[in-house]
């Protein structure tokens, strides 16, 4: 009698390849779009199926994310499995405990799919709180169909953008313009000027000091009014009468009246979608000004997952990390919705695949060659962008200077600074 | 009662007093003691006395200027609340055809009005291009900012509140059925029109329905929260950042539940002593059954 040993064998291995965790309820959650939301979910159904988990979804949109998350780790009831921001790390596990110690599951997870640095920007007091999903930074995108509806090249630099200014409002209307930026946005705006005037970042990253005179801060700010000027971008009080809508649901920016703005490279999808059928979306190189010092791109990994210290399953976790990064199920059906990964194993996959858009290459690699000084994580301090959005919002609504604008986002500043 | 009873009440009650401790009570003594702590929420609070309270009541601009636009809230929707919810409730207690349609349709907003789906639409609603400023461009008016400009944000905050005025007039139906209808008709037999009955003998009896609404929706109006939060996010320029929001800012974003507690306490405390200012008052104008003052 012959025996059939290859079922047998192809269980065993299958067996062998999940691990030693056994079947286990997980809980995942995340902030995000739609696309990202239903990419998630998919992945998390396919990564649970080849370990054989049960894993609850949990996600937001990225309002409110940050005190959800705040308010779960303080009550000890956060997910095994977090998206974390990178900024948040510090703050949420400033000692490397609150999450848990990746290098201490790293026969479950392959921590070589990541550069040194990559794993660096994740550790915290030695511990590896987060593995980077993708790196991102703010990248100008242009609405390529509203330019040809104004006659105009696409910018390249702050003059030819100020320039284009009173050209939207007299060929397309009152309600065109070449840009937009309000609230965090116009701060991130006058933080990119601000760079590219200086050279040095608004809060160096290993010294914790504040780089900028009261003076070029003042200036940035100015910088800020000269585009609201021109018509470069809508004022912040029409941004507010519209009710502060997101700009993916701005009608002014899906029906292509906005000709531009300042986002994350890793929102494509969420700003891209609900866009017209007749518009179409370009990077470009970071707008640049005369005699600037360094092209300034506000880059960081931008996000990480995390375990939680706490849970009670961090190998099953760690699978499920695992698989989400660096396998085929988990990395395939997340797709780019998280930007191009950071992980070899998973970029590799997705490319193998044609999954990443070459638009979403193109700004990967501007992304990646981008020049400009390291950002500390306190740049995204909720304390420091508020001191850095009320002052600015004063000023827009002309109730202060510049001067003093720049006065009240230092002292702001230092506030959270003194507190580190 | 014998003993078995007594044990069988106790046991009915058990429940909803569990829950009085554990859900209002412990919080509510936690949050004292932590108003007197350094906490960040994430490690042990430490003890630092009134340093909380003395910066907040000394050193913090953004508290007094939250303290100051709660306060404008506060004044602006309670009487606007109670005045519309008192009008309605008098036309609903006529004889109409339908009234009950017209009862149940007038109280559905206050089922709806917390709700963040409303509070969504609101946004949509008074937006530059929304319903609002289309009514008020086709009748030939300007468009107004509702929400970007200071001076209305407010007040637009403030209609919401006043939209949920159901359960404020349900209690004032319910008072209006229980007058009774030999003093309108002696009323009527004098010869007072309807403004004298309605001023003289309407108003005087719903007085302690009055002071009953006035104080719960003084309390509530001091905790209102989602409206600003999702429509205005408290701008702009902190124009309608009621104080609620600065303490979930406070506790959430800035991780300083200690200073978020003192807000809070403090902000028990103006509710404290504006109930019992009005308590106080009431005895000059809240009129009960068997009243024989002049």
């Amino acid at each position: 009698m012959t025996l059939n040993l290859k079922p047998l064998a192809l269980a065993l291995s299958s067996t062998a390849l999940c691990g030693v965790a056994q079947a286990e309820e997980l809980r995942m959650s995340w902030w995000g779009g739609e696309s990202r939301h239903v990419a998630t979910q998919a992945a998390l159904e396919a990564c649970g199926e080849r370990h054989g988990h049960t894993i609850s979804p949990e996600f937001t949109g990225f309002d409110g994310h940050f005190e959800r998350l705040a308010t779960q780790i303080a009550g000890r009831t956060e997910p095994d499995i977090m998206q974390v921001n990178w900024p948040w790390l510090p703050i949420f596990s400033p000692g490397g405990d609150r999450f848990a110690d990746l290098n201490e599951l790293s026969d479950i997870i392959d921590l070589s799919n990541w550069t040194d640095a990559q794993l660096e920007s994740g550790t915290m007091n030695g511990s590896l709180n987060g593995l980077p999903v993708s790196t991102t930074a703010r990248l100008f995108v242009f609405n390529t169909a509203a330019w040809e509806r104004a006659g105009l090249e696409l910018p390249t630099t702050w003059d030819d953008l100020v320039a284009a200014g009173p050209v939207f409002r007299d060929q397309l209307g009152e309600d065109h313009f070449p840009f937009e930026a309000s609230a965090l946005d116009a701060t991130l705006i006058v933080t990119l000027y601000g760079t590219q005037m200086t050279g040095r970042p608004l809060i160096d990253a290993q010294t914790n000091e504040i780089l900028w005179s009261q003076e070029e801060l003042a200036q940035a700010i100015e910088f800020y009014g000269t585009l609201v000027d021109n018509h470069v971008v809508p004022a912040w009080r029409d941004v507010a009468a519209a009710g502060n809508v997101p700009l993916e649901e701005n009608q002014n920016w899906t029906q292509g009246r906005l000709g531009g703005t300042y986002q994350w490279d890793s929102t494509y999808f969420k700003i891209s979608d609900p866009m017209a059928d007749t518009e179409q979306l370009v990077y470009t190189g970071i707008i640049s000004q005369d005699g600037q010092q360094t092209e300034g791109i506000y880059r960081k990994a931008s996000m990480v997952f995390s375990i939680s210290s706490r849970t009670e399953h961090p190998e099953a976790a760690a699978q499920i990390l695992n698989c989400l990064l660096n396998e085929e199920p988990g990395v395939a059906a997340l797709g780019s919705t998280r930007g191009v990964p950071a992980s070899t194993a998973g970029r590799e996959i997705l490319m193998a695949a044609g999954a990443i858009e070459d638009i979403q290459i193109e700004a990967q690699n501007r992304v990646l060659e981008g020049e400009g000084p390291a950002i500390h994580p306190f740049m995204e301090h909720p304390d420091v962008r508020s001191a850095m959005i009320d002052a600015l919002e004063q000023y827009a609504y002309g109730r202060i200077d510049a001067s003093t604008a720049a006065d009240e986002m230092l002292i702001g500043i230092e506030d959270v600074l003194a507190g580190i | 009662m014998g003993g078995e009873s007594r044990y069988l009440g106790l046991a009915y009650v058990a429940p909803y007093v569990l829950g009085l401790i554990l859900f209002t009570a412990f919080p509510f003594g936690a949050s004292l003691y932590l108003s007197f702590t350094d906490y960040d929420l994430l490690t042990t609070p430490e003890w630092v006395g009134f340093a909380n309270y003395e910066r907040l009541l000394t050193r913090d601009r953004i508290f007094e200027r939250s303290l100051s636009v709660t306060l404008l809230y506060v004044f602006m929707t309670v009487p606007l609340k109670l005045a519309f919810a008192l009008f309605i409730a008098v036309v609903l207690n006529y004889r109409l055809r339908a009234i009950n349609l017209f009862r149940t349709a007038f109280y559905v907003p206050s089922i709806l009005g917390g709700s963040v789906a409303i509070a969504v639409l609101w946004r949509y609603i008074f937006a530059d291009t929304g319903l609002v400023n289309m009514i008020i461009v086709a009748l030939g008016g300007d468009a107004v900012n509702w929400f970007g400009d200071p001076g209305n944000a407010l007040f637009t905050i403030t209609l919401l509140r006043c939209w949920q005025f159901g359960s404020a007039m349900v209690i004032f139906l319910a008072a209006l059925q229980t007058i009774d209808k030999s003093l309108y008709e002696a009323a009527s037999i004098d010869g007072a029109g309807k403004w004298a009955t309605f001023r003289f003998i309407t108003l005087p009896l719903l007085t302690p329905v009055i002071f009953f609404n006035l104080i719960m929706q003084t309390v509530q109006a001091f905790q209102e929260f989602n409206g600003p939060f999702i429509i205005t996010q408290g701008g702009p320029l902190r124009s309608t950042y009621l104080l609620p929001l600065y303490i979930y800012d406070k506790a959430f974003r800035s991780f300083d539940m200690g200073y978020a507690s003192a807000i809070a306490w403090v902000l028990f405390l103006i509710i404290m002593a504006l109930t019992l200012i009005a308590f106080w008052s009431s005895k000059k104008w809240v009129y009960y059954a068997g009243d024989r003052r002049q």
